[in-house]
């Protein structure tokens, strides 16, 4: 009797035990990795000059053969969405913390680690292409480091003008003669949101989904995004055929930092907002 | 030791003390420094002022701080050009060069504008990008081919400076410099900046001067053929027009389409104000005709023709014609609309 007392307890308070110590391993949050590949088709792209042997080349459904020099990209407004249906926002009103620069010549940029994300399976993420217009302001007191990051016009990343940051920046050449590209991409709206007065909104949200669960706690997932630049010209809203000169539909070069034929080239890399809500991006897998 | 009614009145009146103060916190800041508003002198027949002035009305030592800024050098990354390098007072705060030039010589897309009557205006700059004038100073500071540096250089740079330490504290209690009291200071001195005492603005109010012959008839002939762009007391109707100048040949350039992406903005700029045109040449966008004489030349002999030419323009086989006479005329009109008190001439 005293025996089978003493096992009903460890029985009791075994488990407990055990519950209470898997609590203690696993952590409350972890990492996750967003990685971003950037392509042309399957291909990750490799940037090169005009005359460069070795850069990833792409074919338009126009048939126009283009590379590019540089391409560079912000993404922001992070939100991971738990199996549930929780949204799980990171820093999403802060651009030192929430949002980065993606930027193909840099290694580094291509990996986005998101910190102290709360334990739990995820099956979908959303975020922005480029900056939603509230915090669109270029506040260097406010966001220096993404300030620094964007640009401090190094990279060209901000819009002087415009007083805003561009979203997109891709330089390259295009047809056999290697005739100069050049696609920047930002907002020119003003007033709020929902009230614009003037302008375009070129941020667009994206929506993907997991290909398979996020599962965050002992492991910290690495979710491998596919910016597929294949889009660029040849995408679910628009086909576009690029042409070098001055005239208002000549979109190669000129008028490119202009808000005219700009939508066309948003609408095919981030979705126009409505029926295509992923744009150019992908999920390429999940590494738990 | 102390009775329950007591301790009662002792905590009543350390929490009216407590609330005091939190009052006296809120309220006695703002009235310990003495900074007036300014009164505008608001020309009759203006139109209102733009919204933005009213949530930032200009104030005696916000003014002055502002007018200091929008002279000092520092605000570009080499120390050479202030805002009133290319916003020079005696050339109605424009310059002579067709197009601007920032540090190291480096040209600008277009022709720097004048700066007059901006409580007024709606818009701002060529394609009218801007809608609130707090919302400009940060531009030219940033861009490449004007100021090229940074909002925190500058406040880096200037932040020791006593006679601003002195002019914020007058104008706003404390000395910490921000950047929006940059812009806020700059905006209110330049609200200050109204223009309305030409020959033309005292004829009007009855002061004693009349228009001479040809000047009377340059007024004729513009009201006729220029009156209904160059409208309303400051001559512009601040509508954006393609007028079929000769175009930017810069790729940057798109004139108004460059911010709505409306393809009927292509090309379309900004009416200019005619008020103290005698002073601000070159003209066009990016400072395409020498003179006054020469716009009217080519108006006269026909514009570039475009699918969104104005229609004024279209009515009119693509010009405006006009006989030597009549040139002579509008010159000699417009020149009565120039204010050399508010140039300081």
């Amino acid at each position: 009797m005293k025996n089978l007392r003493k096992y009903i307890w460890i029985a009791v308070v075994l488990p407990a035990l055990i519950s209470c110590s898997k609590d203690d391993k696993d952590p409350v949050a972890n990492n996750v990795t967003l990685h971003f590949n950037n392509t042309f088709k399957n291909n990750t792209i490799v940037l090169g000059n005009a005359a460069s042997t070795t850069a990833t080349t792409n074919t338009s459904a126009e048939g126009q053969v283009h590379h590019f020099s540089e391409l560079k990209y912000v993404i922001s407004n992070i939100r991971l969405i738990k199996a549930d249906g929780t949204e799980i926002p990171y820093n999403i009103n802060d651009l030192d913390k929430g949002a980065t620069v993606v930027n193909q010549a840099k290694n580094e940029t291509l990996d986005y680690t998101l910190s102290n994300i709360p334990s739990g399976e995820y099956k979908q993420i959303k975020f922005g292409l480029g900056v939603k217009q509230e915090l669109n302001t270029l506040d260097q007191t406010k966001f220096p480091t993404f300030y620094a990051n964007a640009g401090a016009n190094e990279t060209e990343m901000m819009w002087e003008w415009g007083a805003g940051y561009r979203f997109t920046k891709l330089e390259g050449f295009y047809d056999s003669d290697n005739k100069e590209m050049s696609i920047h991409t930002g907002s020119t709206v003003e007033g709020e949101e929902g009230a614009y007065t003037q302008g375009v909104d070129t941020y667009r949200d994206i929506t993907l989904n997991l290909t398979s669960n996020a599962v965050v706690g002992r492991n910290a997932p690495k979710i491998t995004i596919k910016a597929d630049f294949d889009k660029l010209l040849s995408g679910k809203t628009n086909t576009i055929k690029l042409t070098t000169g001055t005239g208002m539909n000549d979109n190669a070069t000129p008028n490119i930092h202009t808000a005219v034929q700009m939508t066309k080239f948003v609408d095919n890399l981030g979705g126009d907002g409505l029926s295509d809500i992923t744009g150019m991006f992908s999920i390429d897998g999940v590494e738990n | 030791m102390i009775d329950p009614g007591m301790k009662k009145v002792f905590s009543i009146l350390s929490i009216l003390f407590l609330l005091q103060s939190c009052n006296r916190d809120d309220i006695v800041q703002p009235v310990s420094y003495n900074n007036p508003e300014l009164s505008l002198n608001i020309p009759t027949g203006f139109p209102a002022l733009n919204n933005s002035v009213n949530a930032n009305k200009p104030t005696k030592y916000g003014v002055e701080l502002g007018e200091r800024l929008f002279n000092d050098k520092r605000f570009s990354a080499d120390n050479t050009i202030s805002c009133a390098g290319c916003h020079n007072k005696s050339d109605a705060f424009t310059d002579n060069n067709a197009r601007a030039l920032g540090i190291y010589g480096r040209v600008g897309l277009r022709n720097t504008p004048p700066i007059q009557n901006m409580a007024f205006m709606k818009f701002y700059n060529w394609d009218g990008k801007i809608l609130q004038l707090e919302k400009q100073p940060l531009i030219p500071i940033i861009t490449h081919e004007e100021m090229n540096s940074s909002i925190v250089e500058v406040i880096d740079k200037i932040s020791d400076d006593r006679e601003y330490k002195d002019l914020l504290r007058k104008a706003f209690g404390d000395e910490s410099i921000t950047a929006d009291r940059i812009y806020q200071t700059i905006a209110q001195y330049l609200y200050t900046l109204i223009s309305a005492g030409s020959k033309y603005d005292k004829i009007k109010r009855n002061e004693g001067d009349t228009f001479t012959e040809s000047e009377a008839r340059g007024y004729q002939t513009f009201q006729q053929k220029c009156g209904s762009c160059h409208s309303t007391a400051l001559f512009t109707d601040q509508s954006f027009r393609n007028v079929g100048f000769p175009l930017n040949p810069n790729t940057d350039e798109a004139g108004r389409a460059r911010v709505t992406g409306v393809p009927a903005d292509y090309m379309s700029f900004r009416v200019p104000s005619l008020r103290n045109i005698e002073y601000t040449a070159p003209y066009g966008s990016f400072g395409q005709f020498p003179t006054l004489r020469s716009v009217l030349d080519y108006f006269d002999h026909g514009v570039l023709d475009a699918d969104n030419l104005d229609p004024v323009l279209k009515e009119n086989g693509n010009r405006i014609p006009l006989t030597e006479q009549e040139k002579e005329d509008l010159i000699a009109f417009m020149k009565t609309l120039s204010d050399p008190a508010f140039a300081g001439r």
